[in-house]
């Protein structure tokens, strides 16, 4: 777990996601080739940090590891420049929660092997 | 002379504040572990369960950089006693969020007194030439055992600042500074221990009262300074009590204190609790205002600052978040909920 986050640890900090030198698409998570265009000249981008929520749902029984934070509002959001993220909510009132709702990027703890090994961190958002 | 002034002048370029949204009262506290009553302060501010001083760090971080507006750090220290790792540095996951890798980092620990020895330091890179700019950061997640004395004030929540070459935007000047120390036991924790302990009434006149007042009273005599230059005062603030306390035998009077006394809202933010309140002061004040800055740490000592805001302040106000919107919002909980997010309780 700890070696898979640390290779992707500045998507994970800091939504470093992928820009199509060729057409100017975004992506994130980062892609090796464009969805639009098909090519292949690929740059690293820092998404920007606030965008939308576009769905979302009230998670109660998640996967191992996350059991604590249970239950958790998992949504997509829509970020400024069109990418879409899957993230977990935190720091949200229920009746914040909507479709539409402005939300902005923070980075949290997202799971701790055990007592004695890694803590991962990772970008989740808060509606704003 | 003990002061400490840097050869080329050094200046706070940007700032950001962060508390967690969580408030819990020390009536609650109280309830708890004594039938009634309250502690010192009215509320203290509780770290969500998936925050510590490294996510915390990384927000006031950013609106530190975003109002400073510069792209390279040559340094990156991290002052708190609530490290997540014991080996494993703080300030380097950090640097990793900002972007950040050409640079020193390193985590400096001294009670509550970490975060203002790292203003210190960077002050004298930059002062030196050494580097361009640097981010010195007091963040902390306070413990206090259950039931104990310090869980009423323990808290959560800190801020950063990052201090480069005084110039055009610069927010204050960080004139000088002067340090005091000695080998006082008020307050420890040993290795492999979850709680700190500490020595009662012992951490008031030996320990606060006798560095804070050792550390101004030095820095106002050998600037030539009196009280009455100052417009504001932030002192550590373990409790309401001390800062005020301290402020009247040293001859500063609750106007000046009261803009940067977080306390009896926040708790003791311990490495972040002079720093948070010298943000405060930086959400109000006014190009020529000065203010005295002085933290203690257990241990013990106190850094004590002469600070000169500056008119970049005006332009770069209100960048970030202010202490105030941080302040405003807020979620009460209760002592179980505490305890889970707190991880006293496990599912």
């Amino acid at each position: 777990m700890a070696i898979q986050a640390w290779r992707v640890k500045d998507r994970y900090y800091r939504l470093i996601g992928s820009r199509c030198r060729k057409c100017g698409a975004e992506y994130f998570p980062p892609v090796y080739r464009c969805r639009k265009c098909g090519s292949a000249d690929i740059e690293d981008r820092q998404m920007p940090k606030e965008g939308s929520i576009l769905t979302y749902t009230r998670l109660h029984e998640p996967l191992p590891g996350f059991e604590a934070q249970a239950p958790f509002y998992l949504a997509v959001v829509r970020l400024d420049n069109g990418a879409r993220v899957l993230t977990q909510l935190v720091d949200s009132p229920e009746e914040s929660v909507r479709t539409g709702a402005r939300v902005r990027a923070t980075v949290r703890r997202a799971r701790v092997d055990g007592e004695t090994g890694l803590i991962v961190y990772g970008y989740k958002f808060i509606v704003v | 002379m003990h002061l400490m002034k840097s050869s080329r002048p050094s200046a706070i370029l940007g700032y950001g504040a962060y508390l967690p949204r969580y408030r819990m009262s020390t009536a609650e506290i109280a309830r708890v572990w004594k039938g009634g009553g309250s502690g010192p302060n009215a509320e203290k501010a509780v770290a969500s369960m998936d925050e510590d001083t490294v996510t915390m760090a990384i927000e006031a971080a950013n609106g530190a950089m975003q109002m400073a507006g510069v792209s390279r750090l040559g340094a990156v220290f991290v002052g708190t006693e609530s490290k997540p790792y014991a080996v494993k540095p703080t300030s380097t996951m950090v640097a990793q969020a900002l972007g950040q890798h050409h640079t020193l980092a390193a985590d400096l620990e001294f009670a509550c007194k970490a975060g203002t020895e790292a203003i210190q330091v960077i002050t004298g890179l930059v002062g030196s030439g050494m580097i361009d700019a640097g981010l010195a950061v007091g963040m902390d997640t306070a413990q206090g055992r259950p039931g104990d004395d310090l869980e009423y004030t323990a808290a959560s929540g800190g801020a950063a600042f990052v201090i480069g070459r005084n110039g055009k935007g610069a927010v204050a000047l960080i004139d000088c500074s002067t340090s005091y120390v000695s080998d006082t036991g008020d307050f420890w924790r040993r290795a492999h221990e979850k709680y700190p302990r500490h020595l009662s009434r012992f951490t008031g006149e030996p320990a606060y009262f006798h560095h804070v007042e050792t550390a101004v009273r030095t820095l106002l005599t050998e600037t030539g300074h009196k009280p009455t230059d100052f417009k504001y005062a932030v002192f550590h603030q373990p409790n309401p009590r001390f800062p005020v306390e301290v402020a009247s035998r040293l001859g500063f009077t609750i106007e000046q204190v009261k803009t940067g006394l977080l306390n009896p809202a926040i708790g003791n933010t311990y490495a972040g609790s002079s720093l948070i309140g010298l943000a405060a002061v930086l959400d109000e004040a006014q190009p020529g205002d000065r203010v005295l800055l002085a933290s203690f740490g257990s241990g013990a000592g106190s850094d004590a600052f002469c600070i000169e805001v500056l008119d970049g302040i005006a332009r770069k106000r209100g960048a970030g978040q202010t202490v105030r919107s941080l302040l405003e919002r807020n979620v009460k909980v209760d002592y179980s909920t505490y305890s889970r997010y707190r991880d006293e309780l496990h599912k």
